[in-house]
């Protein structure tokens, strides 16, 4: 295979850290504009503008579940002027999931920082008779292979967070497929499918609105966005933890001083006022990470999905 | 909120100098365009839309609406003065309004399709913003069963209901199909007909199709012919045409709008299949049936109010359910997605103000149309004069931004040439591009839904006749067909 490409290709000369940036810096997004990577990326882009005079563009290059941005990005130039916004199913799906990629999330990869991770929220339509998780569980052994789940498609989180609940507490659930999460919600909210565990925010509004019911949300602590929320694990299922998140990385061989550099630099702008509100707006919560914390969390989040996606047998190729 | 408060809502929000300055270019830019040879509304929005990017969600679909009613007016345009119709709907207006033309009566055939064009714009918003919500609401009880039973429906109406040779229009959507079904399959998460590229495991994109199959196609096609466009400048004698005219085109006008506004709201028909069918309705009604194709003016007035009412309540169904009544209602549909809105029930409940401001803009636009155009008409006729060798270079390369810009991939822009190919073959063998790209958009969304609807009722087909909603639309589906079958039958009856 194409093993080490990135360092195959990297010109001679190191670049000195002390001069970075004297060029403008481009961010990939794997992903279509407006979506929360997007934002992400030009929310830190525009941060970084301001503090080190050099322009920050975001290069919009979405397509096979971000695996054609992901390729460019591994395939850059390692001087510290290309790194990716990368995401859960980018740097720690995709390669279990597709394992002829030519690019590797761990081999190929510096990390910088992470940067904001978003919760999935477990909600069941109103007509289905059950108000807390304990009750969800019960009724789905009471009524087995009747309930219907649905996710934004084979292999995101929504799909591999359920799957993980079903594992961990031994329900059988049926999968229901759809492009994105719009369709789910107002397939939830209609009852024509029972339950979903997605991404917070498209969801949360209709909670609010009491068109649906929330029975708990996934992430480790409750939700700054609605903590009257329970998390699954405190509900019923112990150590369930399964989020969506969004991180920098840069190819593998880029200069560490500048993979330091940006990381600093991305922990700073995470902690300012404004940047916390609009990525809180966003339904997600930011974070900010060494190198190395972001290294192990990566990596941890491989194990994890591996695991998942083997015991519910989840073969895309 | 009840009509009125919804109405003023809207105008509110199209009422912003920003919403009405992009109202306003999108018009411009859309009649512009749409003046321009063999170029209606689909390829005016597949080259502009991209335009649209880096808008709001609300003035972006505002610009391609504006876009969409100036592209369909431009058509007008050119059928009656040069005999050059700009998109299938405006055939219809060549076969009248270019006779008024030459018998020196461009001025009333141009002023009356205005005015046509205006009154059915009117009554269209009118009409979406009554049953449009109402529509909304009931679209919330579309589960997968009754949009697999809909989508069969527009797909059957599409393909038996196409002008022209039948086993063709079948062939094609046969065809639009097999391109539809590249890409990520959402059941299994497999990749089909990718071939390992990448770029293919999203499936062709819409922008690649659409402007390959019409305007790299159409082009390569004109190059063919020699230049031999007349202008019939020289004789356009007065504008405003006389208390007869309006006295002939009035009830035309009414029944045009009648025909295009039901023609609109059923997906897989739209505004062609809307004009003919008004024509042929006008001609029958006709005392002295012999004038239509002299330069009846009845047969400008109806099908331009029929064409232009059509293409506002296919509105309808896109905003309140996300089914394209249209190609380029399809279009749209994707304009919205790449804005980040899923298009289906809940977009007028979520995003009123993309909605009602829709709608109020619809009107406003069609009105800055108007304004525009009448007096305009001088210089679309110079336009026209610009050789082709200067115009084609110029489109093909907003067809490479257009391609190049939607995934920031160039590999979009090689597919759409390949596609241009293909879509000047068909074109060659006289194979309609249209029933193609219905089968493209409908077939992957049919598939889609079947297989929901059937993974969720755990493989009972019941379904789909068990839920009255479906089992209409399966009876209606039956109905389309009989309707078309029986002609066939008889004739063949007759013949033995």
């Amino acid at each position: 295979m194409v093993s080490g490409c990135a360092c195959l290709f990297a010109p001679g000369a190191p670049v000195q850290a002390q001069r970075y940036p004297d060029k403008p810096i481009r961010v990939i997004v794997p992903y279509t504009p407006a979506g929360t990577t997007d934002i992400l990326a030009r929310l830190i882009g525009q941060k970084m503008n301001e503090s080190w005079g050099q322009p920050v563009i975001v290069d919009n290059r979405p397509g096979a579940n971000g695996n054609i941005g992901t390729e460019i990005a591994a395939r850059a130039t390692p001087d510290g002027y290309t790194i990716i916004m990368g995401a859960a199913a980018t740097h720690s799906i995709n390669n279990t999931l597709y394992p002829k990629l030519s690019w590797d999330a761990v081999r190929d990869f510096a990390p910088i920082s992470l940067v904001a991770v978003v919760p999935n929220i477990l909600v069941v339509g109103n007509s289905l008779p059950v108000k807390s998780v304990k009750e969800l569980i019960a009724y789905a052994k009471a009524n087995p292979g009747k309930l219907n789940y649905g996710s934004p498609g084979t292999g995101s989180t929504a799909h591999l967070s359920m799957e993980l609940f079903k594992s961990m507490t031994g329900v059988n659930l049926n999968h229901i497929p759809y492009k994105g999460s719009a369709g789910v919600l107002a397939d939830v909210m209609a009852g024509q499918i029972s339950l979903t565990m997605d991404n917070i925010p498209v969801y949360l509004p209709q909670v609010q609105a009491g068109r649906i019911r929330a029975l708990g949300v996934s992430s480790a602590r409750r939700t700054p966005a609605a903590p009257e929320i329970p998390t699954v694990s405190e509900a019923g299922v112990p150590g369930l933890e399964a989020v969506t998140w969004f991180g920098l990385l840069a190819p593998a061989a880029t200069p560490k001083p500048i993979v330091e550099m940006l990381s600093v630099e991305t922990a700073r702008i995470l902690k300012l006022a404004d940047v916390h509100k609009r990525i809180s707006e966003l339904g997600a919560e930011p974070v900010g990470s060494t190198p190395q914390q972001y290294a192990a969390f990566i990596r941890s989040e491989i194990v994890k999905w591996r695991k998942v996606i083997q015991d519910a047998g989840v073969r895309l190729e | 909120m009840d009509l009125l408060d919804n109405l003023v809502f809207g105008f509110t929000v199209a009422f912003s100098l920003q919403n009405l300055a992009y109202c306003f270019v999108g018009v411009l830019l859309g009649t512009l365009v749409g003046v321009l040879p063999g170029i209606g509304p689909l390829v005016a929005i597949a080259m502009l839309f991209p335009l649209t990017f880096s808008l709001p969600a609300v003035p972006a679909l505002i610009m391609l609406a504006g876009i969409y009613y100036g592209a369909q007016y431009g058509g007008s345009t050119t059928s009656i003065l040069v005999n050059l119709p700009g998109e299938t709907a405006s055939a219809v207006t060549c076969l009248d309004g270019y006779q008024m033309a030459r018998q020196g009566r461009a001025g009333p055939a141009l002023a009356i399709a205005a005015i046509a064009s205006f009154f059915a714009g009117c009554v269209g918003t009118l009409l979406i913003a009554l049953v449009g919500p109402a529509l909304g609401e009931w679209a919330l009880l579309f589960g997968a069963a009754e949009y697999t039973a809909l989508m069969l429906m527009a797909l059957v109406a599409s393909a038996v209901m196409s002008q022209g040779d039948a086993v063709k229009g079948l062939a094609m959507v046969v065809l639009g199909l097999l391109i539809g079904v590249v890409g990520t399959d959402v059941n299994s998460g497999m990749a089909r007909y990718a071939f390992g590229v990448p770029a293919l495991s999203d499936g062709v994109g819409f922008t690649v199709m659409a402007v390959g199959l019409f305007a790299v196609a159409e082009i390569v096609v004109n190059l063919e012919q020699r230049e031999s466009r007349e202008v019939y400048t020289s004789r356009i004698t007065g504008l405003m045409p006389t208390a007869k005219d309006l006295k002939d085109s009035s009830w035309p006008m009414v029944r045009g709008t009648a025909v295009g506004a039901f023609f609109g709201v059923l997906p897989g028909t739209g505004p062609a299949l809307s004009s003919f069918a008004t024509y042929m309705l006008e001609k029958k009604l006709a005392r002295d049936p012999s004038r239509f194709g002299r330069g009846a003016i009845e047969g400008v007035a109806a099908p331009e109010a029929a064409n232009n009412a059509a293409a506002q309540t296919a509105f309808i169904p896109m905003l309140t359910l996300g089914v394209p009544a249209t190609a380029t209602m399809a279009l749209m549909l994707g304009a919205m997605t790449m804005q980040g809105i899923e298009p289906g029930p809940h977009v007028m409940l979520a995003k009123p103000e993309l909605f009602w401001g829709i709608i109020a803009s619809m009107w406003i636009g069609n009105l800055m149309l108007v304004i525009l155009n009448l007096p305009l008409v001088g210089v679309w006729i110079r336009l026209l004069r610009v050789p082709y060798r200067w115009l084609f270079p110029s489109i093909i390369m907003f067809c490479c931004i257009g391609n190049y810009s939607v995934n920031n991939n160039e590999f979009d822009v090689y597919l759409c040439a390949l596609v241009g190919v293909l879509g000047y073959v068909l074109l060659k063998l006289e194979c309609e591009p249209a029933p193609l790209i219905l089968g493209y958009v409908l077939g992957p969304l049919l598939e889609e839904y079947l297989r929901r609807a059937l993974l969720i009722s755990r493989g009972d087909p019941t379904v789909f006749f068990t839920r009255p909603i479906s089992l209409a639309f399966m009876i209606a589906t039956v109905f389309i067909l009989a309707i078309m079958v029986a002609p066939a039958v008889r004739r063949k009856r007759e013949e033995a």
